[in-house]
């Protein structure tokens, strides 16, 4: 059984003649500790998927499920349990909150979950040092570079243990060397750490490091196949 | 909680600025409610500290309803009832003393002369003598007096104390001393009751009947104090002293004025409150929608808001209290020059426990509740913000349920004013603050294009006018928000204003003609006449016969109270101060500002043998007296019923329930013939240096009066009068400052949120002059339009209280218009526009081009 399954996903924005569809019926299975890369051009539908498999925005028809859960029947604070406990996300701006430190922005997620203050920042503490930022815990986000705010951001996408990471374009803001990194990082998400990893980027060298590839095109799946280069 | 709280303490501290103005709108509102909070209750303590007996030793303590002195021979009607073990009747007295009568800087302004039965008296209390002897029977000019009053005036056992009374300065061989005061309340000096009765001028009268029972049984006693009452009548008051609640009516009258201004004061604050709150979420869209992606439910983040309005409320109420304190104490160390001389009162500052309950529900309250509609809008921001860069909205839909509901609620207080019901006028007030705060979003555009025309003129050629139009009005209920708190803080301005030039007004005319004689003999405490000792008619006489004096006028004073049962409204007592006039050098002398009938038949039907009187609006109003009702009088005599024959006030019981009776009948009912005040006037021609020459002997005998040209004392009061007024306009400054505060907000979440449009401006080629140039014209335009409001709103309030306390028949005022208020209001919305435009400006000029463009 798959991890994350759509159904005929659909979106459509606006109405009437200004109705634009920006995911048409796609359907997509996702496998535990999977790493998927989605690729397409601009406007192809590739971020829109990564919201509605994530439960941040409706789908307009079809249905996504997590673990079998459709995401489309539940009421506001059960997706956001869903969110808060089976995904991590990964943002391009990495959105980060500016007036916290490393670790602090680590542990809000468990925060959020009624968690200890202690207990999230012992495993705040933890995520941090696997991630290699172990001597920048008490670091503000203007203190650390892009890469490392990256690295943070899967830190804290991965503190509370999900069985799911979204990253919508996490090379997107990063020289060659860090998107290298942060890319490599991810993949050691899927393959180590046993997370599927669904990443949303338009650098083809990027995707490369993904066992598998979809392609996108107008609001639908063009090609689905499995990338041998990345083994190795 | 935590994790709020985290946020809260963090995001407060990241902007420091930010966080101290808006912490600062909710510091000066508190800080105004505070401090008036302890200044007013201070007066009212204060005056009932040092004015009214403090006694409640003995098991029963009985007066009369007016206070005034009544028949030794009452005490035999009741002596004989069963229960009562011992009683006795005394003769007491506040003496009010005239300043630095002991010694230089005494700090004695008024004594308590007990006259006692020095056989029974010791039988009731405990006079404990720890030097000398205590007072026996058959003593003459002797009295005991404290220990501590001997150290303050300097004087030992067997020296004299000397004494201001009716018949001059008394001296008093001091035979014992006794431990001092333990209750609050003046010093005292006791005599025997004989003696007390002769320095008063009240041979055979007593004002006090103390009595301890056979009984501590509390049924027991009932039965026997209803015995009393039974035998007394209603015209005895068994407890305490009732006097002096005319000046807590006067209190209550201030108390409305400045509870009002508190209120618009956190009204205020609560606008800048919501702006800032408005602005804050505006600022973390990217976070508040990151936190949703990442988890947190909707009453996360408005708990999340909402704890950091706490924090600021707590704060901003704390530092509210103490500099509200502050304030009080200050405001009342500062007054009590005024009031010492005046009204012969040391104030303290007194600080009622419910006080800090109220500000702290207001301030906290104020905070959360104008917080609560921002914090729901940030609760509604979607996990998908967190991901898109946003755009500057443009939301130019205005409200037209609210435009509505506000343009009538403009045209019931245009009806209000017309209709001249004092009700009405006063409701108006709030609808016209109500109503152009909602009609405020609709009137955003076209004030916006008014005064863009002119800043087009003023910004010729580089579009920056039209720029700052356009923006300012592509969120009209922003702008409507910002320029509703400007407007309340220039209202205050010009709405008092306007009331305090007409009030001025009103005064000079009062003093000119209440006070405009030559020369005047004040007591220590003008107004409030409880405590002061006058002159028997021998002064008067004294007074007439100085070579030049063309005519003497003098003031006679009696406490009353009205039982208002019989009267329009309610129950219960109305303290009343009764002046004895003689109405023939009255009308010559002095005179009233008449609200209802006239001078000549009013002052004639005083002079008729019958029991006529004038009332003053202040009292009048309340009780609904109108010319020709009749007005029952509690009086030593009993209650004797006078016919009211007109409605009018003189300047110094403006504020104070007063009736004017003849002196005749002051005679006659209350037995009073003891003159207070006088005013002198000398004839054409008379040497003014001679005349002086005489009085100052003359006055010497009676240090009790102060000895003032009528001009001089116009002068000096209104001097006083005056700085009282700057103080007043400084506070009215300090409560528009945060009007700054919301404007500065409102510009600042302007510039947030077109960062990218003001990247793409300087990357066309946009200077950053004309970038600051655009800012600084919409800041005009925002002050601009709250500045309209403001004075529109001031001048309906300045009007509605002159028009209001002119309604309500408490005096008659002529409205002044308020040109050096508007000025006011016009300069500072100007300067607070520039300088609210300092820092977003600076912030929008120096943004670094490649990073605006690339802000989301």
């Amino acid at each position: 059984m798959s991890l994350i399954q759509a159904e005929n996903l659909t979106k459509v924005y606006g109405a009437g003649e200004a109705a634009i569809t920006a995911l048409d019926h796609v359907n997509i299975n996702i496998n535990a500790g999977e790493f998927v890369a989605v690729m397409g051009p601009s406007g192809c539908g590739k971020s829109t998927l990564l919201h509605l498999l994530g439960g941040l925005d409706r789908p307009t028809d079809g249905n996504a499920s997590i673990e079998d859960q459709p995401l489309a029947k539940m009421t506001d604070d059960a997706l956001t349990k869903v969110r808060r406990r089976k995904i991590g996300f990964v943002f391009q701006f990495f959105n980060l909150i500016p007036i916290l430190s490393s670790l602090e922005n680590v542990a809000l997620p468990l925060l959020l979950d009624d968690v200890s203050l202690s207990n999230a920042k012992q495993k705040a503490t933890e995520w941090l040092i696997k991630v290699g930022l172990g001597e920048r815990l008490g670091s503000r986000p203007d203190e650390l570079s892009a890469g490392q705010q990256q690295r943070v951001a899967i830190a804290r996408a991965l503190i509370t243990d999900p069985i799911l990471i979204l990253a919508d374009e996490p090379t997107g803001n990063l020289d060659t060397k860090s998107s290298d990194e942060i890319v490599s990082l991810l993949k050691q998400v899927s393959q180590q750490w046993g997370r599927a990893v669904l990443m949303v980027t338009h650098d083809p060298r990027i995707a490369a490091h993904a066992e598998r590839i979809v392609s996108m095109r107008d609001g639908k799946i063009v090609e689905d196949r499995h990338n041998a280069k990345s083994e190795g | 909680m935590n994790l709020q709280l985290i946020l809260a303490a963090r995001y407060l501290w990241g902007r420091k600025l930010r966080t101290f103005l808006t912490t600062l709108a909710i510091v000066i509102g508190v800080m105004v409610i505070f401090g008036m909070g302890i200044l007013l209750p201070t007066f009212t303590d204060t005056f009932n500290k040092s004015l009214l007996a403090a006694s409640g030793q003995t098991d029963v303590m009985i007066t009369h309803k007016t206070g005034e002195n009544f028949s030794a021979t009452v005490l035999n009607q009741i002596k004989t009832i069963n229960g009562i073990a011992v009683i006795s009747g005394s003769l007491e007295r506040t003496i009010n003393l005239p300043p630095d009568f002991y010694s230089k800087n005494s700090t004695i302004t008024a004594l308590s002369l007990i006259g006692i039965d020095p056989t029974v008296a010791p039988n009731l209390r405990d006079y404990r003598i720890t030097q000398g002897r205590f007072l026996k029977q058959g003593d003459g000019n002797v009295a005991v007096i404290s220990e501590k009053l001997a150290d303050l005036i300097g004087v030992k056992l067997n020296d004299a104390i000397k004494l201001p009374t009716t018949q001059g300065v008394v001296k008093l061989q001091i035979v014992g001393l006794m431990p001092g005061r333990a209750l609050v309340g003046n010093e005292q000096v006791l005599v025997t009751l004989t003696q007390s009765q002769k320095l008063l001028d009240a041979a055979g009268r007593i004002n006090v009947i103390e009595a301890n029972l056979t009984t501590k049984d509390k049924v027991e006693s009932e039965s026997i104090v209803n015995n009393i009452k039974a035998r007394l009548g209603n015209t005895y008051t068994l407890g305490g002293l009732t006097s002096g609640s005319e000046f807590a009516t006067t209190m209550q009258n201030s108390a409305v004025l400045f509870n009002m201004l508190g209120v618009l004061a956190l009204a205020m604050g609560g606008f800048i409150i919501f702006n800032t709150f408005r602005t804050i979420v505006a600022e973390r869209r990217h976070d508040i929608g990151m936190l949703r992606a990442i988890g947190a439910n909707r009453l996360t983040i408005i708990g999340l808001v909402l704890t950091e309005g706490l924090v600021q409320g707590i704060i901003g109420t704390a530092i509210g209290i103490g500099l509200g304190y502050l304030l009080g104490v200050g405001a009342t160390a500062g007054m009590n020059t005024y009031i010492k001389q005046f009204l012969n009162i040391e104030m303290t500052a007194v600080v009622e426990p419910s006080l800090f309950v109220v500000s702290i529900v207001l301030g906290v309250g104020v905070t959360l509740f104008s917080g609560l509609l921002p914090a729901v809008n940030a609760s509604r921001v979607t996990p998908m913000e967190a991901l898109r860069p946003s755009l500057g909205e443009v939301t130019q839909r205005i409200n037209r349920i609210g435009t509505i509901v506000g343009a009538v609620l403009l045209v019931i207080a245009l009806v209000g004013l017309i209709s001249g019901n004092f009700s009405l006028i006063a409701l108006g007030g709030i609808f016209i603050l109500v109503g152009l705060v909602l009609v405020a979003p609709a009137l955003v555009k076209p004030v916006a294009n008014l005064f863009g025309m002119l800043l087009v003129i003023i910004f010729a050629r580089e579009g920056t006018g039209e720029l700052a139009q356009g923006n300012l009005t592509r969120q009209p209920s922003r702008a409507a928000v910002t320029a509703s708190a400007t407007m309340i803080g220039l209202a205050i301005v010009v709405g008092a204003g306007g009331m305090i030039f007409s009030i001025v007004g009103l005064a000079e005319d009062m003093f000119n003609r209440s006070m405009g004689s030559d020369y005047l003999l004040l007591p220590p405490s003008v107004a409030i006449w409880k405590g002061d000792v006058g002159a028997s008619e021998t002064l008067k006489a004294k007074l007439s016969a100085i070579p030049g004096v063309s005519g003497v006028n003098s003031l006679r004073y009696a406490q009353s109270s009205i039982q208002s049962v019989s009267l329009k409204t309610g129950t219960g007592d109305t303290a009343t101060s009764v002046l004895g006039i003689n109405p023939a050098d009255y009308s010559k002398m002095s005179g009233l500002d008449f609200i209802s009938g006239n001078a000549q038949d009013a002052f004639n039907a005083l002079a008729a043998d019958e029991r006529n009187v004038i009332v003053n609006g202040i009292l009048a109003t309340p009780l609904g007296l109108k010319v020709g009702d009749t007005l029952p009088l509690a009086t030593p005599t009993g209650q004797q019923n006078y016919r009211i024959v007109a409605i009018g006030s003189d300047v110094l019981s403006v504020k104070i329930n007063t009736a004017y009776i003849s002196q005749v009948n002051m005679k006659l009912d209350f037995n009073k013939s003891e003159d207070i005040l006088y005013q002198i006037n000398l004839t054409k021609g008379a040497d003014p240096a001679i005349a002086e020459q005489w009085l100052n002997e003359i006055v010497a005998n009676y240090p009790q009066f102060r000895l003032v040209s009528g001009r001089a004392y116009i002068s000096e009061f209104m001097v006083q009068y005056n700085s009282i007024i700057s103080g007043f306009y400084v506070l009215l400054a300090v409560l528009a400052f945060p009007s700054l505060i919301a404007i500065l907000n409102t510009l600042a979440i302007g510039v947030i949120e077109r960062t990218r449009e003001i990247g793409m401006l300087r990357a066309i080629g946009t200077t950053r002059s004309q970038v600051w140039k655009t800012i600084v014209a919409e800041a005009l335009l925002l002050s601009a339009l709250g500045t309209a409001l403001g004075i529109l709103a001031g001048l309906y309030l300045s009007y509605v209280f002159v028009e209001g306390l002119n309604a309500g028949g408490y005096m008659k005022m002529a409205y002044t218009f308020p040109l050096a208020g508007v000025l006011a209001a016009i300069a500072t919305g100007l300067i607070f526009g520039v300088l609210a435009a300092l820092l977003p400006s600076r912030q929008a000029a120096n943004m670094e081009i490649v990073k605006a463009l690339r802000y989301e």
